[in-house]
């Protein structure tokens, strides 16, 4: 094909360059930080995580069940800006399984991205970071194939099952963050222009808290996640300083099952008027003021 | 408020307008009747008790920071000078976000060692937007009449518009469109949802013979609307942004010699009759009821 094809081809179509630029393919774990890693430990395992490994050098928990890894951080100071945790547990990060983390860094930096200084001891991977939402971070981890990230940073607790399965078919499935007022385009743009996020149509909605805008992630059907932006209500006049990764979805393939298996573990769902337990997902209590999960139904 | 109130909260003054010491300023502004102030980082960056002591003083005035300038010779750097004006860009937006301000004013490039390529003006105001989207600063990018590739507005809309970030906007400043003689049909391409902030200024000379003429009004010569003998030309501006369904801010963008050496009071008392007659004269607004609410958008 000549080149003189190949350009009119561009001016008909708009072809986009490259639907997954970062070769994103999911996430590799989510990070806490809290004042209180045990009582979260709690909440955890209720939810079917298991411990499996802690850091070499920092207080700082594994929790794995099936595909999902999720770190508890109590260290201090575990805050990027030194501050030390608050009893609250806080989404801290998210970390984004990419082809290759120092290109997706670098690229990230090149369109405007924060990067995040890392503190790594000796022996430690250095995980490149760019500041997120809040005080939050977004990390890329492009070892989770051949060798694991955990393998270098943390040993494993003797006689624990280092590869627990996932209670009822559990894996990621987005998270929710909640932005300002008049927020919402520069959101999806951020998650667009650094990581190819695409914004999903107003009528297509999962789980049963439909609400605000939901951004899809370039990755593969096997391995993709949503992020969902959630504005105040309207009514609401000032919070707009609150903008921060407010709970995590986990998908499941059959929601009345997953209920009914973390309901024996002692797992409590919303029953409200506006919210309630049904085929399209469900949502968990609130525990220690800030710690909820979200199921939604999601065949992978 | 010992003054009389008019309906006028959108209109502020800027502290280049001022002499003294920051406090001072607010003081001043504050007295005067506004509500708002227009801020500088030399205002923050060279208080004599450091930055803390400046963003506090700032929040104890009550006042509403409208912006913060003003980066400059930003856009079109390459290599190791694109690498530097990227960190005195983070440095503007850290101080910006210290300070609760939602804008940061950029104004276009005067650089020599810039390229006039608009691909690549595009491309680093997008990144210097992207920059500021988790700290939720707004970008408003102003058309210097000196500039030397954007140097009238309808050319900074047009790298905005290409840019396409929600968080990009203009800076439109009266003094530079007067400079340049740009003609106020140009204003019906603008959206007013992208006109990030609006600041005016009037002169004493009806006409500015040349580049170096056009600076040195500028920066030393710009009196409050109405003041000057472009009284008209702003009066049909302000009335054509209103039409347009321009809701935001204005702030007096006025460097003065005459106004550095004159007591504060006197200098926002000038201020203050400038913006009743935009506010009541130019825009007849009705003078609002009492505990009247102001919704956001």
């Amino acid at each position: 094909m000549s080149t003189a094809t190949q350009a009119a081809t561009v001016d008909r179509e708009a072809i986009p360059e490259v639907a997954n630029p970062l070769g994103l393919d999911g996430i590799e774990f989510i990070e806490y930080t809290t004042a209180k890693p045990q009582a979260l430990g709690q909440v955890l395992e209720m939810m079917g995580f298991r411990p499996v490994a802690r850091h070499r050098s920092r207080e700082v928990m594994l929790y794995r069940q099936g595909g999902m890894n999720v770190i508890v951080n109590a260290h201090v100071p575990a805050m990027p800006d030194g501050a030390a945790p608050t009893d609250k547990p806080v989404i801290a990060a998210i970390a984004l399984r990419v082809r290759d983390a120092a290109e997706a860094y670098h690229r990230a930096l090149e369109r405007g991205a924060w990067a995040v200084p890392s503190r790594v001891e000796v022996m430690e991977l250095n995980i490149p970071a760019i500041h997120g939402v809040g005080k939050s971070r977004i990390y890329f981890v492009d070892r989770y194939e051949t060798f694991s990230i955990y393998d270098v940073d943390f040993v494993p607790i003797p006689t624990v099952e280092p590869r627990p399965p996932a209670v009822a078919g559990l894996h990621f499935f987005g998270v929710v963050q909640y932005i300002g007022n008049d927020r919402t385009e520069d959101w999806a743009e951020f998650y667009r222009e650094l990581f190819g996020f695409t914004d999903l149509p107003d009528d297509q909605r999962f789980g049963i808290l439909p609400k605000g805008r939901i951004l899809r992630s370039p990755c593969p059907a096997s391995s993709r996640f949503y992020l969902q932006l959630i504005e105040p209500e309207a009514s609401v006049l000032d919070v707009e300083g609150d903008e921060a990764l407010q709970r995590v979805g986990l998908g499941s393939p059959d929601v009345l099952a997953s209920v009914a298996e973390l309901s024996k573990r002692g797992v409590e769902f919303v029953e409200s008027r506006g919210v309630h337990t049904e085929d399209r997902g469900a949502l968990t209590r609130t525990w220690m003021g800030s710690v909820s999960f979200e199921l939604v139904h999601n065949e992978r | 408020m010992s003054h009389y109130s008019g309906n006028i909260d959108d209109f502020g003054m800027d502290t280049i307008s001022l002499a003294g010491p920051l406090e001072a300023k607010l003081k001043a502004v504050r007295s005067a009747g506004f509500s708002q102030i227009m801020l500088a980082a030399k205002d923050i960056v060279g208080h004599p008790d450091g930055m803390e002591a400046a963003v506090a003083a700032v929040r104890a005035s009550g006042l509403r920071v409208t912006g913060f300038q003003v980066l400059r010779d930003f856009e079109g750097l390459s290599g190791h000078l694109h690498d530097y004006k990227i960190d005195i860009a983070k440095s503007m937006l850290d101080m910006c976000h210290a300070l609760d301000c939602r804008l940061l004013l950029v104004c276009s490039s005067t650089s020599v060692h810039a390229t006039d390529e608009t691909a690549a003006l595009v491309k680093d105001l997008r990144k210097l937007a992207m920059l500021a989207i988790p700290m939720n600063i707004k970008i408003a990018y102003e058309a210097l009449s000196w500039g030397r590739v954007i140097n009238e507005f309808p050319q900074a809309w047009d790298i905005i518009c290409q840019a396409d970030m929600p968080n990009l906007g203009l800076g439109f400043d009266s003094y530079h469109m007067f400079a340049t003689n740009t003609s106020l049909d140009e204003l019906d391409i603008l959206d007013p949802d992208k006109i990030f902030l609006v600041q005016l200024a009037d002169f004493m000379w009806t006409e500015i013979k040349s580049v170096e003429e056009r600076i040195a009004t500028a920066r030393h010569f710009r009196v409050f609307p109405g003041e000057g003998v472009h009284s008209e030309a702003l009066a049909t501006l302000v009335t054509r942004l209103h039409g347009l369904g321009y809701r935001g801010d204005y702030s007096f963008e006025v460097f003065n010699d005459d106004y550095q050496q004159m007591p504060l009071p006197a200098v926002a008392e000038r201020a203050w009759r400038s913006a009743l007659w935009l506010g009541e004269d130019v825009l007849r607004r009705s003078v609002p009821l009492p505990n009247q609410m102001r919704l956001k958008r």
